[in-house]
């Protein structure tokens, strides 16, 4: 499935035990902040560029790091992380990291001190480890003892880790400290390991309350429904399905002019129930009756579905108008419609019907007609005046 | 750098799309998913074979499973252990459609490919299947198996092989995609949805399609796509390669570089989705695992015009991208049509069984006044219905006598007996008396042979130590089944056990019987009496007998002790001997039976 971050502490915990002597601070709970010593202080949400941003206090005392951490509150952040501060020279910091690739773990690894990776590539060394002979090749070239690097590498591949990376790092004699931290898991991964769980997967940017509950959903089906919030205030609001046939959808609106009247952008697949796409399609209608654009299309379409049933899904999405459809047909709201499948010709009359009963109908399409049919309509009800794309060949229908 | 599995699409030196068009189709369906399953027979049939390509299902703890094909309905066996399956079918198994979820899909396909080395590879359906398992996957058989996945919905060559929801799971579908015509276009996408669109897309262009691929949309594909371009490449049958992909990874970069280095020559039409994210302030995570752009050589832009530079066709739009579909070149083909309103309108049974006499073939008895001479006896009928087949032998048909004659009576006083005549004597009918005399018939009354016949064969399969096998059996004070009598112990012999036993004269080799025989030296040094009895030697007998002579395989046998066959051979005779008892009370007719008070003892009930 995805790759997705989980906190620092969590990721070092996993890889250091009880030797870490990281504190985890959460906004909405009471963690007592150690009394004495210097402290390192951060955001513990998995943001990049931490240091530049200014969420990171360095050096600092126990009530230093509380004063910090509520200033970064208050810019929405809600998790942190206290770490006794380790003296160092800029010159011992390294730059290594480890990713699950087809061949194996890629490392990188950069031993000079204290440079900006991005900024550098050329320093950058890279290494394909596949068994423990490689690790000792890896642990050679870059004085990185072999004993840490094997640890790493068998965390990393039990705890399902995809991507860990320390920068930096310094490494003196047989003493390793891991400074920073940044770690992705395999999501599909839980099941098979404890090291780490919901709790720990962080999220950098508050979810659309209408996406968490999308979130939601997904965690309790088999079925895949996904939704991003793109513009609140958007003309076109999509309910799309299939992962590749929605991207092409959406490519449509953006070669005809309208990507930036999109208003949400999302799929389901998989086979989901009638109830689960109610749900699902209930979330899409009430951004889009929020929405204070003029002109408003729903656009209801996909592929030709492997296994996807057109009627029951198709049931599901009525349900969720029928419950909205004054509401539409006060906002002038049209659907329009194109999607093939298992059951097309059923589901496709099920949704002409409603739509034509109900006022909706704005165009209702099946597999006969191009994947873009729909939006092209859309399109044409919302309104573009001026199309960003090449003069348009003249398609026929196929 | 080009990453190729160099054995990945070949088996045996030949391509594997000509090895499937050779006719290796055969699938093995792990874990279950009804309408995917039904939607492969459907192709099948509308392919015009003969023999559905599902072999089997493994999983569940159903022993078959009823579907379609073509609107009559067929059963296809189903195995909860993939050692259970018998070698006739695993022979036939070359593909594994698996199902399961992403938990267990790593395990069981790792089982699959060690049960059936010579398969040619197989579809992991499930999207949530770890990347460790996935790269363990590639380690292990990247380079020696086609496999598509993990996620996607499968692999379909047009005519000959539909592995997976892939082309649609509804029957129109797959007829509208006209997938039992042979084509020359190669389908080629890691979204299982635009494959089957794309696959729509041209049988309305008027092209028809070589083979079809969904790779998944996973991170980490088992085989990759160089791979299915270079199976592509090197297919006859393939003529031009339709593609479509997305934004994130950089997969797109190895079609270019396979052009540039002329490793893939016939022509390649592209679409790349994912202009859309231009729009958005932020990179998106697509549906798609890897459909996240994370450098801008990712961008489905930057990868359209890599492709434009190498020589592939990539147009800017969708629409355009369709309409290029008709200029790719291809041959001719003659579409199958096959009538589908019978496939519609067809409705599943409720029960199965089979035919279990040929109502057709009646013998003649009677012929000019004069009795025809029998072949066939009462006892080899019986058992030719029972198992499901013509007996091979005259030893077999033999044997079936025997064992009817020898188990017809044992006497009225046992059990079964006893209970046919009191209820006779009760003035009930034959039916009824004859049942409460069967219904007596268990575990420890005349119900052993069946027993018997499960305890010989695992004796013998697990090729275990007499000593030991009786040692773990009878834990707890628990009996063997066929072993003991009442009567008859060492130096008294049952005569019935030495007529059966005599049979083993006219076998080659008789292991089930040999095993008995050692169990009940083990035993008889416990006690005289705990001697191989008839039901014992009966079931070892049939066993040797099915073996040798009909050649039954262990897995048929066990199937036959699990349908409590070996204890037909009980109650068939001895219902005879029960309608004996019955109509022996009913001509003397003595009046209602009451037990003489002296012959039970009342246990007196406690004052309180």
């Amino acid at each position: 499935m995805a790759r997705v971050k989980i906190s620092e502490y969590r990721a070092k915990k996993i890889l250091l035990g009880d030797t870490y002597k990281g504190v985890s601070i959460r906004s909405d709970s009471k963690a007592k902040l150690p009394k004495s010593g210097k402290w390192v202080a951060k955001v513990d949400q998995g943001i990049k560029k931490r240091f530049k941003q200014g969420l990171v206090a360095v050096g600092v005392s126990s009530a230093q790091a509380a004063k910090k951490m509520s200033e970064w509150k208050k810019k929405g952040f809600s998790q942190f992380l206290l770490e006794p501060l380790v003296p160092h020279k800029a010159s011992e910091e390294q730059y290594f990291s480890l990713e699950r690739v087809r061949e194996g773990i890629r490392i990188l690894h950069a031993g000079e001190g204290g440079i900006d990776i991005e900024a550098h590539p050329e320093k950058v060394k890279t290494y394909i480890v596949t068994n423990d002979e490689d690790i000792l090749k890896v642990s050679k070239a870059t004085k990185i003892p072999a004993d840490l690097l094997k640890h790493l590498m068998d965390s990393f591949n039990k705890d399902l880790f995809a991507f860990l990376e320390i920068n930096p790092l310094v490494v003196r004699g047989e003493q390793v400290f891991l400074l920073d931290a940044a770690c992705l898991v395999d999501s599909a991964g839980e099941f098979f390991t404890g090291a780490w769980g919901e709790q720990d997967i962080v999220h950098t940017k508050t979810a659309h309350e209408a996406e968490a509950r999308v979130e939601e959903l997904q965690r309790t089906t088999p079925a895949s429904l996904k939704l991003s919030v793109v513009n609140k205030n958007g003309s076109l609001f999509f309910l799309l399905s299939g992962g590749g046939g929605s991207i092409v959808i959406a490519d449509e609106a953006q070669l005809e002019g309208a990507g930036k009247r999109i208003g949400n952008y999302g799929e389901y697949s998989g086979g989901p129930s009638r109830e689960e796409t109610y749900l699902y399609a209930k979330e899409i209608i009430a951004l889009m009756l929020k929405s204070n654009a003029k002109n408003k299309a729903l656009v209801i379409a996909g592929g030709v579905a492997n296994f996807t049933d057109v009627q029951k899904t198709f049931a599901g999405i009525i349900d969720a108008l029928s419950e909205f459809a004054p509401k539409l047909r006060a906002q002038k709201i049209k659907v329009f419609v194109r999607r093939g499948g298992p059951n097309e010709k059923a589901g496709l009359e099920l949704m002409r019907g409603f739509l034509e009963r109900e006022q909706l109908f704005g165009s209702v399409q099946g597999s006969d007609a191009i994947i873009t049919s729909a939006v092209e309509d859309a399109i044409k009800f919302v309104g573009v005046r001026a199309p960003l794309k090449r003069s348009r060949i003249a398609i026929e229908r196929i | 750098m080009i990453k190729t599995n160099r054995n990945a699409t070949v088996s045996g030196g030949v391509n594997m799309l000509e090895a499937v068009r050779k006719g290796k189709t055969g699938i093995l369906v792990v874990g279950n998913h009804a309408a995917i399953v039904q939607s492969i027979l459907d192709f099948d049939h509308l392919c015009a074979k003969e023999e559905p390509s599902v072999v089997a299902i493994l999983g569940g703890a159903r022993k078959a499973q009823k579907f379609f094909f073509g609107k009559s309905e067929i059963l296809v066996p189903c195995f909860s252990d993939i050692g259970a399956i018998p070698s006739a079918l695993g022979k036939k198994v070359f593909w594994m459609l698996n199902l399961q979820s992403g938990r267990r899909a790593f395990d069981s396909t790792a089982a699959f490919f060690g049960a059936f080395p010579h398969a040619l590879g197989g579809h992991l359906f499930a999207e949530n299947i770890p990347e460790r398992h996935a790269t363990e996957l590639i380690r292990q058989f990247g380079s020696k198996k086609l496999i598509a996945g993990p996620s996607g919905v499968g692999l379909v060559v047009p005519g000959h092989l539909k592995l997976g929801a892939i082309g649609g799971t509804d029957v129109a579908q797959i007829e509208a995609s006209k997938l039992a015509t042979e084509g020359s276009v190669a389908v080629i996408s890691t979204s299982g949805g635009m494959t089957n669109e794309l696959i729509r897309a041209l049988a309305s262009a008027g092209k028809r399609v070589s083979f079809a691929i969904s790779i998944g949309g996973d991170r980490f594909p088992v085989t990759s796509l160089t791979d299915v371009l270079l199976l592509a490449q090197s297919d006859p049958g393939t003529k031009a390669v339709v593609y479509f992909g997305e934004l994130g990874g950089v997969d797109e970069y190895e079609i270019a570089e396979l052009i540039r280095a002329k490793k893939l020559t016939k022509p390649v039409l592209a679409y790349i989705a994912g202009i859309i994210d231009e729009a958005f302030d932020e990179h998106m995570q697509f549906g798609h695992a890897k459909a996240l752009v994370a450098s801008p050589n990712e961008s489905a832009r930057a990868k359209r015009d890599a492709l434009r530079k190498a020589g592939a066709i990539a147009p800017e739009t969708f629409p355009e991208f369709l309409a290029q579909m008709k200029e790719l070149p291809s041959k001719e083909f003659r579409d199958r049509v096959r009538s589908m309103d019978q496939l519609q309108e067809r409705r599943s049974s409720i029960l199965s069984t089979r035919e279990v006499v040929d109502q057709g073939e009646i013998p003649v008895f009677v012929k000019n006044k004069k009795l025809v001479s029998q072949k066939r006896t009462f006892a080899s009928a019986a058992f030719e219905a029972l198992l499901d087949r013509k007996l091979r032998s005259p030893v077999t048909a033999a044997l079936a006598e025997a064992i009817f004659q020898l188990l017809i009576d044992h006497g009225g006083e046992v059990s079964g007996a006893v209970n046919t005549m009191i209820s006779a004597r009760a003035g009930k009918d034959l039916v009824s008396s004859l049942s409460t005399g069967l219904l007596t018939i268990g575990p420890r009354f005349g119900g052993a042979v069946n027993g018997a016949a499960i305890q010989w064969l695992e004796g013998v399969a697990e090729k275990q130590r007499a000593a030991t096998f009786v040692e773990m059996r009878t834990k707890g004070g628990k009996l063997l089944a066929g072993i003991g009598h009442r009567k008859y112990r060492v130096g008294i012999p049952d005569p019935r056990v030495a007529a059966i036993a005599a049979f083993a004269t006219l076998l080659k080799r008789h292991p089930h019987l040999d095993f008995a025989r050692q169990v009940e030296e083990i035993t008889t040094r416990k006690g005289g009496n705990l001697i191989l009895n008839v039901d014992g030697v009966i079931a070892a007998l049939a066993l040797d007998i099915l073996v040798e002579c009909e050649k039954f395989s262990h897995e048929d046998l066990r199937e036959l002790a699990d349908a409590e066959f070996f204890n037909a051979l009980f109650v068939i005779p001895r219902t005879v001997g029960f309608i004996a008892h019955f109509m022996e009370q009913k001509t003397s007719d003595e009046g209602l039976f009451r037990l003489p008070e002296e012959l039970l003892f009342v246990r007196k009930n406690k004052k309180r």
